[in-house]
């Protein structure tokens, strides 16, 4: 994926407008333009709520005390900086381009990484960069501006597809490990994969990083063939990870792959949400624009 | 790179074209890669599912057809488990089969079938290798051996002999079939002959020198899976002793009677048992309960290698005996015993009772129950014994007649007639023993014994005599020492010019003596027929003899046929078991064969080295199968058009 390919079939301005919100509030050294959703010490006030053993003492409110006869303390909204982290699947299967396709999987999910990460840095917002397999892919560390961006966009440009994360299932571990650690609270984490190819305790591992007030949106990725197996007559399938060989009657087998695709994406789903998380299924015959702007709502 | 290895790879490239066309008819199914191949079931292809029968008929189909062309293309090289005769240079063979129908080849072979089949398969493996050209003599070595095909090159008149050999009980004589054989062969123009026994080798003689070591021709023995040794035990002989069954039993020399039953049936009655001991060869008594008329049958219960020799007729003893009239009393060397040629008749039970007689009888009835009759050294005949034995010798009777001082000197009106018709003379031996060269053929290697015989005298017969005489054994001088009768009627008469007494002559220690004895009771037996002989020996029935049923295995007497010649009429026993002779409607006499003893030793004789030797034949012959399998990879070509035709026809209706 070429920058050039970056321009041309990305439209910037229809997504300028659009601002990852966070539903919490981010805690960090930066103070941006974010409105967290967490109740800190801030300065504009954000509620009451009812008061329970331990709270600091200097945020109760006695004036409510006398109105109410119930202790209360003052929450106040907090201004602070929100991380955005990219964690982008380059294993093998993410190299696959369907008849239908304009590119691969991999290229449509650097494409909406680097969008999203346009958005946050235009928001003031610093991004960093991980991957789980790949080839020269190489992480970015979390920074901001326009020099961050364009180490981002390098980033992303070099990667290519290789890793089995079948045959290695530590390959998806490794990246969330470090990302568990590193991540700030109030970070928004985007995961963008196909999700076919990962164990079958990956949903757990990805929810779980939703924790300390991280935010987790995971971005499948799948290409116009695997969304509807357009295939005819008898093929024989091997995928990119695993070397699993499967011979089949499309015909008589397409409904039933559908049906398991289906129930993928329905164990991610709930895994997700269980944690606060989102899964955002995509074609890369979809409008990048609409993607972008899917994942961004979710972040909200 | 050999001829045989280019043709082996040809034939691999040639039976791997259909394999791979199969292989790449089952492959048409494109693989391409697909991230969530995981996630799509497999299933088999719908155009697989229809085709899957017609696919396995077809693939069945080309698989016979690779192996058919693997076969095929291996066939010059094919070989199978069979007898095969080599061949040295390619030209025709005389071959002479030595085929043992002797009792011991009852025996069974490994697997179910008896030895004699086992044999009479390698014939047959034989004779199917066998090409144009080559000669085929079959022999039989059941005892006595016997041609029973001479030379031919009719291949097919061999086989079919070959596949009528019936079993016997006879004793085997390897030694003289080999010498059969080798002088039917001895006359053939063909350069490579050969003789090949098949028999299990157990001739009873283990211990005798290497079976064809004397032999010109090479010998082959192929079949040493049948020389092996098993137990086997007999019922030699059953006799009614005065009222008790005396068995007689013989076992081979690891085999044992002992602890086995053996009972007397009349019919499926047992009329009394008892168990035998441990001896090999022992004699056992019964008591009989029931003494009823009819044919009673001893049984040795249990079972041995061989179980036709278990059972016997029981006989009642003593019923035909030899004769002997000699003077013990002119001897010097006075023993106390009987005579001498009485004691050497007993030392070679014969199973014959030996009958002390004063004299020559003078009256046929006299001759009743006397099988044979020794007379040594006799005065003379009186009238009347010259009526009696010329009537004892016309009814077949069998006289050994010794002539000595006595008889040259008989009183007035004693003669030898019908014996000699002129007087006989005892004068001085001028000549001492035998010539070196004498005939051997009457009394065998025996005969050279007599070349030294210390006799001061002989009897000397008149010129006419000893024209009317057969000389068997002649004195140096060309005089007859032993001679022969010409056969009066039935009988036979054995004349010696020297007595048997010691003071004559050392003639009775000689070796000689004793084969000249055993020649006698051998002929006495063939002629009179007595009610019990060895199988395989020669029985010289009487003209009224009309018919013969002899054993089965079935139990019922089966017609034996007779051989009528010169007015004897002639029976070789086959198989052991009781003969009824018929001599007309309401006569008929119970005579039985008798296994031979030594048939119960299976032990094998050695062969001469070489015999087994691969250069003669072989085992794995090489078998030319490429017409039938021409004929199988048509009807495949066949079945694979009709199948194809009939998977086109499905497609089409689908």
């Amino acid at each position: 994926m070429a920058r050039r390919e970056l321009g041309a079939s990305f439209d910037w301005s229809s997504i300028a407008s659009l601002r990852i919100r966070s539903r919490l509030v981010a805690e960090g050294a930066y103070a941006g333009a974010h409105r967290s959703a967490r109740r800190g010490s801030g300065i504009e006030f954000g509620g009451h709520r009812q008061y329970i053993p331990g709270d600091d003492l200097r945020w109760l409110d006695r004036r409510a005390l006398l109105r109410h006869g119930r202790l209360l303390v003052r929450q106040f909204e907090t201004e602070t900086d929100r991380a955005l982290r990219l964690v982008v699947d380059a294993s093998a299967s993410m190299g696959y381009r369907g008849s239908r396709a304009k590119t691969t999987k991999l290229a449509y999910a650097a494409l909406a990484c680097a969008a999203l990460a346009r958005i946050a840095i235009a928001s003031g917002d610093p991004v960093g960069l991980s991957y789980f397999g790949g080839d020269r892919s190489r992480p970015v560390a979390v920074t901001g501006g326009r020099e961050g961006f364009d180490r981002i966009i390098g980033s992303l440009e070099d990667a290519r597809p290789a890793g089995d994360a079948v045959r290695d299932p530590e390959l998806l571990d490794r990246a969330l490990g470090t990302l568990a650690r590193a991540a700030r609270r109030g970070s928004v984490i985007v995961v963008a994969s196909d999700l076919l190819d990962l164990p079958a305790e990956a949903a757990e591992r990805l929810a779980a990083i939703a924790a300390r007030g991280r935010s987790v949106i995971v971005l499948q990725v799948l290409d116009p063939d695997e969304v509807d197996l357009p295939f005819d007559g008898t093929v024989r399938l091997r995928s990119l990870e695993g070397d699993v060989v499967v011979e089949t009657d499309t015909a008589a087998t397409r409904s039933r792959y559908l049906l398991a695709l289906e129930q993928l994406q329905d164990l991610y789903r709930e895994t997700l949400l269980a944690r606060g998380g989102r899964l955002v299924c995509a074609s890369t015959a979809d409008d990048p624009v609409a993607i972008v702007r899917s994942v961004v709502t979710a972040v909200r | 790179m050999s001829f045989v290895t280019a043709l082996a790879l040809g034939i691999v490239i040639f039976v791997a074209a259909p394999l791979l066309a199969h292989r790449l008819r089952r492959l048409r199914a494109d693989e391409r890669p697909f991230a969530a191949a995981r996630l799509v079931p497999a299933a088999q292809p719908r155009a697989r599912r229809r085709a899957k029968l017609e696919d396995r008929a077809l693939f069945g189909v080309r698989a016979l057809a690779i192996i058919a062309l693997a076969l095929l293309g291996a066939s010059p090289l094919l070989r199978c488990s069979r007898l095969s005769l080599a061949r040295s240079s390619g030209a025709s063979i005389a071959v002479a089969l030595v085929i043992d129908d002797s009792m011991s080849m009852r025996a069974r072979a490994e697997g179910a079938s008896s030895r004699l089949a086992r044999a009479k398969e390698a014939a047959a493996e034989l004779l199917a290798g066998t090409r144009d050209g080559d000669a085929i003599a079959i022999v039989l070595a059941g005892a006595p051996p016997r041609v029973a095909l001479a030379p031919t090159t009719d291949i097919g008149a061999a086989a079919a002999l070959v596949a009528a050999v019936p079993p016997s009980d006879r004793g085997t004589d390897l030694d003289g079939a080999l010498r059969i054989a080798e002088t039917l062969l001895g006359s053939l123009p063909q350069v490579d002959k050969r003789i090949v026994v098949l028999s299990d080798l157990a001739d009873g003689q283990p211990d005798a020198p290497p079976l064809g070591e004397t032999l010109h021709l090479p010998v082959w023995t192929p079949l040493g899976d049948i020389a092996k040794d098993a137990p086997d035990c007999a019922v030699i002989t059953a006799d009614d002793v005065g009222g008790r069954v005396r068995v007689h039993l013989a076992c081979g020399k690891d085999a044992s009677a002992a602890g086995r039953r053996v009972e007397v049936r009349l019919g499926g009655r047992v009329l009394g048992s008892a168990l035998a001991t441990a001896a090999p060869d022992v004699d056992i008594d019964l008591t009989a309960k029931d003494s009823a008329d009819g044919e009673r049958t001893a049984h040795l219960l249990g079972s041995d290698a061989i179980d036709t020799d278990d059972s016997a007729p029981v006989l009642v003893a003593g019923a035909g005996a030899i004769g002997v009239v000699a003077e013990a009393a002119d001897e010097t060397a006075v023993t106390g015993g009987p005579p001498v040629v009485e004691q050497a008749l007993t030392a070679l039970r014969t199973g014959l009772a030996v009958r002390p007689l004063p004299a020559v009888p003078d009256q046929s009835s006299d001759f009743a129950g006397l099988l044979g009759i020794v007379v040594d050294d006799p005065p003379g005949f009186t009238p009347e014994q010259r009526r009696a034995v010329g009537a004892y010798l016309d009814g077949g009777g069998v006289m050994l007649l010794a002539l000595g001082a006595r008889a040259a000197s008989a009183p007035l009106g004693a003669t030898l007639e019908p014996i000699l018709s002129h007087p006989a003379a005892w004068v001085a031996a001028t000549v001492k023993g035998v010539a070196a060269n004498v005939p051997t053929d009457f009394l065998g290697e025996a005969t050279r014994s007599l070349v030294d015989i210390g006799a001061a005298r002989r009897t000397a017969l008149t010129p006419e005599d000893v024209a009317q005489l057969e000389d068997l054994v002649p004195w140096s001088d060309g005089a007859p020492l032993i001679a022969r009768k010409a056969p009066r009627n039935a009988g036979e008469l054995y004349l010696t010019t020297l007595p048997f007494s010691l003071d004559a002559s050392d003639f009775a220690l000689r070796p000689a003596f004793v084969a000249l004895l055993d020649a006698f009771v051998t002929t006495t037996r063939a002629h009179a027929a007595p009610r019990r002989t060895a199988v395989g020996a020669t029985w010289l029935l009487p003209a009224s003899a009309t018919r013969v049923d002899g054993p089965s295995a079935l139990g019922t007497p089966v017609p034996i046929d007779l051989v009528r010649e010169g007015g004897r009429t002639k029976l070789v026993p086959p198989l052991i078991g009781a003969y009824h002779v018929h001599h007309g409607p309401d006569r008929d006499d119970l005579r039985v064969a008798m296994p031979v003893a030594s048939e119960v030793d299976l032990r094998p004789r050695r062969i001469a080295k070489g015999a087994d030797t691969s250069r003669l034949g072989a085992t794995e012959a090489q078998v030319d199968v490429s017409s039938y399998v021409a004929v199988v990879l048509l009807a495949l070509l066949l079945a694979e058009i009709v199948l194809r035709v009939r998977a086109r026809a499905t497609i089409a209706r689908a």
